[in-house]
């Protein structure tokens, strides 16, 4: 089947030669004190830097936090996104706006809407606590930074998700919709007889790549809190921004984020599983 | 069909557009000109038109007198310039000359990406006698110089009179104990006393310093015992009493979320910070109503000794035109452009041209002032880290109050940094 | 007062409306207090609490943010990569994604993998080895570097959603061509490709904003200033110790027009009916 090959050779060459190979590169980095002056040695180091990883506390803290995020924005960009999407997919008046102001989010920039937020959950002349009449701290401790930071991740991402499950949704025959409406059925039995089950495989795809965003949140914890106060909400990429472009430590950095890649390797590997289809075959 | 037209003619504009692009790129000067590079973070904004003046006064000049040298100048915004020049020694693409942050030379001069600048240039040492020391002290490493100051920058008290006259307090805090007097007296009016934006070196040291302490000994190589010393934990002891005090707000211990030192000061909400001759131009843009006043550091055991700030300007060990290079660095320490670049907002580094200075802008008088007994922080390679833990420790000691434990474990952390 | 009893159908339309209505004005709060301050005078300080009606609405900052250093060379630049790497991310990801939905063959499962894994690694850490190739590639300080390696790291995504895609395209009708005789790339070209308007659209939109955004590749391989792309240029507008947010907003809100219009363009491909119409032959 040689066209099987040629239809997929172009892109996997350019795939190979500018992402496969510098991931192996870069798995060769965590293993050596990397040096990052082009000639000079490194010292060989084996697996260290990866046992070094795990005996350090802000790297278990920063793991934490991570999948503290990554557990709270997914099902509510899922949840949220797929709402938008079933709105806007129906003949009403100003969709395309619609759609497009649901989008805007996604688009404009992460520094701008960082800082914004920092402002709007300032304690002391903060939109949030002006409206709540509540008090609360929110970047200075942990958990409600973390909720914070969590907030601006599900308002920047419906969109990205809305525009998915709007491509997905355009793909239910209409004809299956028809014969459920002939049955007597409302729109929600519809929409959980014929268009979830339809749009499933999207739905897996979707979660797989919110889980693997939100395991590389950075812009956000590095522009609002720094990874403050006291380290408190580091997540994986800033703590390895800060040792491999700080610190000049590429090596431990490298390992850092392999480790993050193993881990959602190996969350991919059970959500797949998850949402396989009785009976479908591999990949 | 439509659509593969569609993409047929859209690849067609982008090849036809990045040829062309490609092409502009190869058309080069035919005379003898050497071209080299200059990065620097030098920025266009209101409080600090600094590239303006670099493009269309300060280098120009230059040319004029070395019509044989051709100075690209290339801006970047501050907080890339680092990254920048990481992944430029990794891939051996740096420039002639940068505009180096102070804190980046010893780092930099360990990986051998800057050139000992005091062996390359013959006329070193008669430039670097006329700079501020303090200021020069930041191109050291390891028993050469690896760059000349450029601009220099130290930390003042800033103050605000109607905060400090609403607590019946008339002049600003002078010395350590000024501060524990007027500490309950603003609380009482729900000001405080002092605010800054973390406890990192920048923000602890000119604290340590007045009170007689240290970070290490005088030749970096030991912190045990300078760190963790009684007159270190004093001066730390004063930071942590007064925030256990409610007189320092939680924005030093890393609270994003409470109010900046520049509105606070502005609006009254803190008596006094510490900042440098920036805030003038931004005071003036933001806050037209608030009158800017400053005095020096509170003065301690130590006297009052602050921090010195600043860039230094470097040549590159790998740079093909060094010779056009050390000519830049010259012309950029000339008395002329030193005081060409002070109308912009950068303090010269220049002792011999302080006369004009206070004509240029007269805040510049306290910052002289304090510049003559400004220390630089530590010149070490591993400085990052070393700053980290010290910002950690100094952090945790407000919040729990243990000062000297927190100093015994940073100081025992960053002696293995300083070997 | 009379209650209006709308019929069932409107009242569905007028519930989807309302909720529509307070979702999008969740969405563009924040996009609306950017507008209006980059309206404003400019200023080195944000005002909190923020005004959304400016007092004095003003021009100078989207004139002063075009006119500063090379904007307009800086836009062209980003339309020029971000136009490039959708074209050829487009097509090649979905050529390979026709090979993983329509072949079986020795590998296919280990090349898919690969792709995945490709997708988990935080790109931030292949940043020096990617600029170790690109030096050798020649590629260094040139728009090409931008083209070549936005669309590598596009490929995994667009691949795996347009893989999806693919699959439920029904097998019928390409079995009706092939039976006309018509060949893999006719058939990818004729058939697949005009199916799956929708999908295509949505990996063009996506792909788009990812190269027209992308800050710290564009940053790392391009040293020459005239080849910068238009997110160096805002980040310029951020000084050392204050940064002028009348300009950055107001260059973040021109900056932002070229995504939206391509939004607007493809999503129209987003039309219930169209993709399903044409499935049922």
């Amino acid at each position: 089947m040689l066209w099987a090959y040629a239809f997929a050779a172009p892109g996997f060459v350019l795939f190979a030669l500018v992402i496969l190979y510098p991931v192996a590169r870069a798995f060769q980095i965590s293993l050596y004190n990397w040096s990052i002056v082009p000639g000079s040695a490194s010292t060989w180091l084996g697996l260290h830097n990866y046992g070094r990883a795990l005996h350090d506390p802000i790297f278990w803290r920063s793991l934490v936090n991570t999948g503290f995020y990554m557990a709270v924005t997914t099902p509510a960009q899922i949840v949220l996104g797929l709402g938008a999407a079933v709105l806007l997919d129906a003949r009403i008046p100003a969709r395309g706006l619609f759609r497009a102001l649901f989008y805007l989010p996604v688009v404009t920039s992460w520094v701008v809407v960082s800082l914004l937020f920092r402002y709007l959950f300032m304690t002391d002349g903060g939109l949030v606590n002006w409206l709540t009449g509540q008090h609360v701290d929110w970047l200075g401790g942990r958990w409600t930074a973390l909720a914070t930071i969590s907030i601006l991740g599900v308002w920047k991402g419906i969109g990205w998700s809305m525009v998915i499950f709007l491509a997905a949704l355009q793909g239910v025959p209409v004809e299956l919709k028809e014969a459920a409406i002939v049955d007597g059925a409302g729109p929600w039995a519809r929409f959980r007889a014929v268009s979830l089950p339809a749009i499933r495989p999207v739905v897996a795809f979707v979660t797989i790549m919110l889980v693997i965003g939100g395991f590389n949140v950075f812009t956000s914890v590095f522009l609002i809190t720094g990874g403050g106060p006291l380290d408190e909400t580091q997540v994986l990429l800033t703590y390895m921004y800060r040792q491999a472009f700080t610190f000049l430590d590429f090596g431990y950095g490298a390992s850092l984020s392999f480790i993050l890649t193993l881990i959602v390797f190996v969350l991919s590997l059970a959500q797949l599983r998850l949402f396989r289809r009785p009976g479908e075959g591999t990949a | 069909m439509r659509f593969g037209r569609l993409i047929l003619a859209l690849a067609l504009v982008v090849a036809v557009a990045a040829t062309a692009a490609a092409a502009g790129a190869r058309v080069h000067a035919t005379r003898s000109v050497t071209t080299i590079t200059f990065w620097h973070a030098y920025a266009t904004n209101a409080a600090s038109p600094e590239l303006q003046r670099l493009t269309k006064i300060v280098i120009p000049r230059f040319e004029k007198l070395n019509p044989s040298i051709k100075v690209v100048q290339v801006p970047f915004d501050y907080n890339s310039l680092q990254q920048k020049l990481t992944t430029s020694v990794a891939g051996g693409t740096l420039p002639d000359v940068i505009r180096s942050d102070i804190a980046w030379v010893p780092q930099y001069a360990k990986l051998g990406a800057f050139a000992q600048l005091d062996k390359a240039m013959p006329d070193f040492k008669s430039l670097a006698g006329k700079t501020y020391p303090g200021s020069l002290a930041t191109n050291f490493y390891k028993g050469h110089y690896y760059g000349l100051p450029l601009d220099t920058n130290t930390r003042v008290e800033m103050y605000n009179t109607a905060a400090l006259a609403s607590a019946g307090i008339t002049s600003p805090p002078r010395t350590f104990a000024d501060l524990r007097a007027d500490a309950p007296k603003l609380k009482a009016k729900g000001i405080y006393l002092f605010a800054d934006s973390g406890t990192g070196g920048w923000n602890v040291l000119p604290w340590i310093w007045s009170g007689g302490g240290s970070l290490t000994n005088s030749t970096y190589t030991k912190a045990t015992g300078y760190l963790n010393s009684p007159k270190t934990v004093a001066a730390v002891q004063l930071l942590v009493d007064l925030y256990k005090a409610g007189a320092i707000p939680s924005l030093m211990t890393g609270d994003q979320g409470a109010v900046g030192t520049e509105d606070g000061l502005a609006t009254a909400k803190y008596a006094t910070i510490l900042d440098g001759p920036w805030m003038f131009p931004i005071f003036r843009s933001a806050y037209p109503n608030f009158h800017l006043q400053t005095a020096l550091v509170p003065a301690g055991p130590g006297g009052s000794v602050s921090v010195v700030g600043g860039e230094d300007i470097v040549m590159t060990q790998s740079s093909k035109h060094k010779q056009a290079a050390e000519q830049f660095i010259r012309f950029m320490l000339s008395p002329w452009a030193q005081t060409q670049m002070a109308h912009a907002g950068q303090m010269p580094v220049r002792t011999d041209v302080s006369k004009q200075l206070t004509k240029i802008n007269s805040y510049y008088a306290i910052f002289e002032k304090q510049l003559q007994t400004a220390r630089p922080r530590t010149p070490s390679p591993n400085w990052p880290q070393i700053d980290t833990i010290l910002g950690n420790a100094v952090a945790t000691a407000m919040k729990s109050g243990n000062t000297k434990a927190a100093l015994d474990s940073a100081a025992q952390q960053i002696d293995g940094l300083l070997r | 007062m009379t209650a209006i009893v709308l019929p069932r159908a409107q009242r569905v339309v007028a519930l989807r409306l309302v909720l529509l209505l307070a979702g999008a004005a969740v969405m563009v709060l924040p996009f609306a207090w950017m507008l209006a301050t980059s309206f404003k005078p400019d200023s080195l300080v944000l005002q909190v609490p923020p005004q959304l009606i400016p007092h004095h609405p003003t021009v100078a900052n989207y004139t002063g943010a075009w006119s500063s250093n090379d904007f307009g060379r800086y836009f062209l630049n980003s339309v020029i990569v971000a136009l490039g790497t959708t074209v050829a991310a487009v097509l090649l990801s979905a050529m390979m994604a026709y090979s993983f939905a329509r072949f079986v063959y020795p590998g296919r499962t280990l090349l898919f993998g690969l792709l995945l894994v490709g997708l988990m690694v935080p790109t931030m850490m292949l940043l020096v080895p990617q600029f170790l190739l690109a030096k050798q590639l020649l590629l260094l300080n040139s728009l090409w570097g931008l083209v070549v390696f936005y669309t590598g790291g596009n490929l995994a995504l667009n691949t795996f959603l347009l893989r999806n895609f693919f699959v439920d395209i029904p097998r019928e009708l390409e079995e009706a061509m092939v039976v006309d005789g018509a060949g893999p790339w006719k058939r990818f070209w004729r058939l697949i490709l005009p199916l799956s308007r929708p999908a295509l659209a949505t990996v063009a939109i996506f792909t788009f904003l990812g190269s027209w955004d992308e800050f710290v590749w564009a940053l790392t391989i391009i040293n020459d200033p005239s080849k910068r792309t238009l997110p160096i240029a805002i980040a310029l507008f951020q000084g050392q110790h204050a940064t002028s947010w009348g300009l950055v907003f107001a260059a973040s809100v021109i900056a932002v027009v070229p995504v939206i219009a391509v939004f607007a363009i493809f999503q129209r491909q987003f039309v219930s009916g169209l993709a399903t119409g044409a499935l049922k032959g």
